[in-house]
């Protein structure tokens, strides 16, 4: 008992109902910039290579993590828009618990040539299908509507 | 420079599903009027430090920390605030003990979780905003309203209003995880249900939590997948809650009339946050730990510890943080949980307080309520949970996802 006195009348509590707009502009950065503008125009992707460890990134990064050293442009390239399904989930509810229309495979896919890896959403006509292990590749927007996020990949399908 | 930093005092609220009656400054006050009188301390006059650990976003206002000093007795004294779990802020408020500027340090955490309406919303801004949120059908940038610019012919933001509804819940990134555990260590979703039974029944004993419930694993296997292979039941629930702790160094501790427990070993570690290249291993609490053993002298955890608090936020994780801590195996812990190991009168009780699956997901506080319950059954104070015999207790934390960082502190008498 912390205070003389409790509420005791379940009615009597009141609140001041509050909403918090956050908007923010994101940057993508140097190194994001140059993949999103690449998939604009492009069906691949980009990667980048530290030339300390060897370590392949993608999503590509300036910098290497592990070895905290800088990545050179020259240590770029294109990589295939295609992977291989590690882990995959079924969503079946909404940020505000209720189903979703219907349920939504997620899967974190290993990216070919790198040591990186993508959350994705897996169209498939089965499910309930183990799919680990499975070949995928990215399907994007058709070019016109691309404009430069991850949302220009509208869903990975097997190969 | 003192040696050794005790807990003095601890403090804590009833964990309760919403508690519409008290402002969370109230809630912090309360708790921390506890922790003082528990300790036999004034904070206006005894007290060197104090610390707090916060979320902004969770809070819904801006600058935690420029909202604390008045309700824990700081004003116009040190005062900071950990980004951080709980157990961050007994971390920090060790260190500054062992400075020798402080004696006496005051840790807070809590968690009034209930007075954000929209969690899930708030949860999927934890996630990367360029590379990982998009998936989760976050609103189309060409909805982007924040600038009036961007919609000119817009009156009002547009931002949360499109495809609301089919925004997915940010607890998915769980279910990648369970199932890169199972698969990597053999154990089945059955001992994870075993887990959340355990823990919901270890909760009837104690008093101040809020999900106590008798329930079977059938209970938990037919109750509905939400994140395939995790279920609706192996999720714990929100709970508002604070947490307060008193620190002092060995010097203050003989001037005070308690029983000390002594803060041994802290750890604490980060995985990446890229969810592209981080292991969905709990590398986290295996580097903290490691951390912490060393600092505590300890070279064979399984035998040198005589009971766990772990973060068990979802089943699966209680038995992932085990294998991590090294108190089992990889692929052990499921079984040691089917021999009756992890129970009351095993060789490694886990989670006796009932865990955040029987007391309730608390936040920030959660590294704290793990803390708590380790100094509660080293007093002595367990009642009917009361393990005998015990003399070190480890308990970890977890940030929560999709979070890949954690802290581990040892605990002895």
């Amino acid at each position: 008992m912390t205070f003389y006195e409790k509420q005791t009348d379940p009615s009597s509590p009141m609140h001041w109902l509050g909403d918090m707009q956050a908007d923010y502009l994101y940057p993508n950065g140097k190194a994001g910039d140059k993949l999103f503008k690449h998939i604009k125009e492009n069906d691949t992707f980009l990667a980048s290579k530290c030339i300390n460890c060897s370590k392949i990134f993608f999503p590509p990064r300036l910098y290497c993590e592990d070895c905290f050293v800088e990545i050179l442009e020259k240590d770029w390239f294109e990589i295939p828009s295609t992977g291989k399904i590690r882990l995959h989930t079924i969503v079946t509810i909404n940020t505000y618990g209720e189903k979703l229309n219907e349920p939504k495979m997620i899967a974190l896919i290993d990216i070919d040539n790198t040591d990186g890896a993508l959350l994705g959403i897996i169209k498939t006509d089965n499910i309930d299908e183990n799919l680990i292990g499975r070949k995928v590749e990215a399907v994007f927007k058709s070019k016109n509507q691309r404009e430069g996020t991850l949302k220009d990949i509208l869903y990975f399908k097997m190969r | 420079m003192t040696k050794k930093v005790a807990v003095v005092g601890v403090g804590y609220t009833d964990f309760n599903s919403m508690t519409p009656e008290v402002s969370w400054k109230e809630f912090m006050y309360e708790a921390c009027q506890k922790a003082y009188i528990d300790a036999g301390v004034d904070p206006r006059e005894d007290i060197d430090s104090f610390i707090t650990c916060s979320e902004d976003y969770w809070e819904g206002f801006s600058i935690f920390d420029e909202f604390v000093p008045d309700q824990i007795g700081a004003v116009l004294r040190p005062c900071c605030t950990v980004c951080g779990d709980g157990l961050y802020g007994l971390g920090n408020a060790y260190m500054q003990i062992k400075t020798g500027k402080m004696n006496i340090v005051a840790v807070e955490a809590h968690s009034k979780i209930s007075d954000l309406l929209t969690f899930g919303d708030i949860g999927l801004f934890s996630y990367d905003p360029i590379f990982d949120r998009p998936v989760t059908g976050s609103v189309d940038r060409t909805h982007f309203a924040g600038i009036p610019s961007y919609e000119k012919n817009s009156p009002k933001p547009l931002v949360g209003k499109t495809n609301e509804k089919e925004r997915i819940h940010p607890y998915f990134l769980a279910g990648l995880e369970m199932q890169n555990f199972l698969r990597k260590t053999g154990t089945t979703e059955e001992q994870c249900a075993k887990v959340v039974v355990k823990n919901k029944k270890n909760a009837f004993n104690n008093p101040n939590a809020e999900y106590e419930v008798n329930i079977t694993i059938e209970d938990v296997m037919n109750s509905e997948y939400l994140f395939k292979p995790i279920k609706k039941l192996d999720i714990s629930l929100n709970v508002d809650g604070a947490i307060a702790f008193v620190l002092a160094s060995e010097e203050a501790v003989k001037k005070l009339d308690v029983e000390p427990i002594w803060l041994r070993g802290f750890g604490w570690s980060s995985e990446t946050p890229w969810i592209s290249t981080r292991s969905m291993d709990a590398n986290y609490a295996m580097l903290a730990s490691r951390m912490a053993y060393k600092m505590t002298d300890i070279n064979n955890p399984r035998k040198e510890i005589d009971f766990a608090e772990v973060d068990d936020r979802f089943s699966y994780k209680e038995l992932q943080h085990l294998e991590a801590l090294g108190l089992a195996e990889s692929g052990e812990a499921g079984k040691m949980l089917d021999s009756g190991d992890l129970d009351l009168n095993g060789s490694l009780p886990t989670n006796i307080s009932g865990g955040s699956l029987g007391i309730g997901n608390c936040f920030e506080a959660t590294g704290l309520q793990k803390a708590l319950e380790v100094v509660i059954q080293l007093r002595g104070h367990g009642g009917k949970r009361q393990i005998e015999d015990v003399h070190t207790g480890i308990s970890q934390s977890w940030r929560g996802i999709p979070s890949g960082s954690g802290a581990v502190a040892i605990f002895g008498r």
